[in-house]
């Protein structure tokens, strides 16, 4: 008796479309929360503060200056204090830097503040004061002395009007 | 991977697309957003202002006045590996707590308002050893309290004699 062969086998089509859409919109999520901008900010470990205000407009991030105080990163030096989250007391390891440019001479950053701030050329016993402003993103674990540094170089240069960088604590 | 995809129905739409490479594509975009993702922290800053008559400035001061201000000393304790604060000319000479601070700032405050003395800064005076972030703290504090100027006091310059 001829038997009739069971067709076993079935097209299983699984439906993508749904899976496409979530991938778009998990792409969309990462792409817009990726952060590409301000190359010019070096990493920081800002400190924390509740009364720090945001900055509303991009004209105010424009027209002002950023000089970063940073911790050297891990390859390039090992440090068990600042790993620790301690402080690291050791100036070697830190830097100061402005538009992705280091300085260790104090002489040639003010002078590049002399410079942003227009204060050139000014009489020292009545020196060009700018209206300028400098905003000083130093890590949290750096000594208050090589910002102190920074301050004092800003004063140099003519510029008063500081803003210190500060990250808001998460709730 | 993902097989050849019609959308929709053949006999709707005749036009197959095959999505596979477009899938392929999405994870692969996905999974270099997903590596290289770090959240951004909200940040933002506390304005402060530097001495106008310090820097370039080169005239030598030959007496010390006596200077209308709250002057918050900052020091950093080796042994206890904290930072120690007081404010000058105030009881008492070390303020452990936060609350312990802003109540001899607000009675420096009311002082100087019921003088009738408006402007006067709040100067931060801290020792180059103590760390950035309990200055940012002490700020913080002073902002939250509405005082209008918080400035940093510059290191005593030296006086050079004169020349010869």
């Amino acid at each position: 008796m001829a038997r009739k062969s069971l067709q076993t086998e079935h097209e299983v089509a699984p439906n993508l479309i749904p899976m496409v859409d979530i991938m778009f919109l998990l792409l969309l999520f990462f792409m817009l929360g990726a952060d590409m901008g301000h190359r010019e900010l070096e990493v920081v470990k800002l400190p924390l503060a509740q009364t720090v205000k945001e900055d509303k407009d991009d004209s105010d991030i424009e027209s002002r200056l950023t000089i970063n105080v940073f911790h050297l990163y891990e390859p390039e030096v090992i440090c068990a204090a600042y790993k620790a989250e301690a402080i690291c007391r050791d100036k070697t390891h830190w830097r100061i830097a402005m538009k992705g440019k280091q300085y260790a001479d104090h002489k040639l950053l003010v002078k590049q503040l002399q410079r942003y701030a227009d204060t050139q050329g000014g009489n020292p016993k009545n020196p060009i004061i700018s209206e300028k402003k400098l905003m000083v993103r130093a890590d949290k674990s750096a000594p208050f002395g090589l910002v102190q540094e920074v301050l004092k170089d800003a004063a140099m240069a003519g510029m008063y009007k500081i803003e210190c960088g500060a990250a808001r604590p998460t709730p | 991977m993902a097989g050849t995809q019609n959308i929709g129905e053949s006999s709707d739409n005749p036009v197959a697309i095959n999505v596979t490479a477009m899938v392929d594509v999405i994870f692969c975009l996905c999974l270099f957003f997903m590596c290289s993702f770090q959240f951004k922290q909200l940040e933002g800053k506390i304005e402060s202002w530097l001495p106008k008559d310090r820097g370039m400035n080169v005239t030598q001061v030959t007496e010390a006045l006596v200077k209308e201000e709250i002057r918050v000393l900052m020091k950093w304790n080796q042994d206890t590996g904290t930072t120690s604060r007081s404010v000058l000319n105030s009881e008492p000479a070390h303020l452990g707590t936060d609350s312990e601070l802003l109540a001899v700032i607000r009675q420096r405050r009311d002082e100087y308002i019921s003088q009738g003395k408006t402007n006067w800064p709040l100067m931060i005076d801290a020792q180059s050893e103590v760390p950035w972030q309990d200055v940012i703290h002490v700020m913080d504090l002073c902002k939250n309290e509405n005082l209008p100027r918080i400035e940093f006091a510059a290191p005593e310059a030296a006086i050079e004699g004169p020349a010869g």
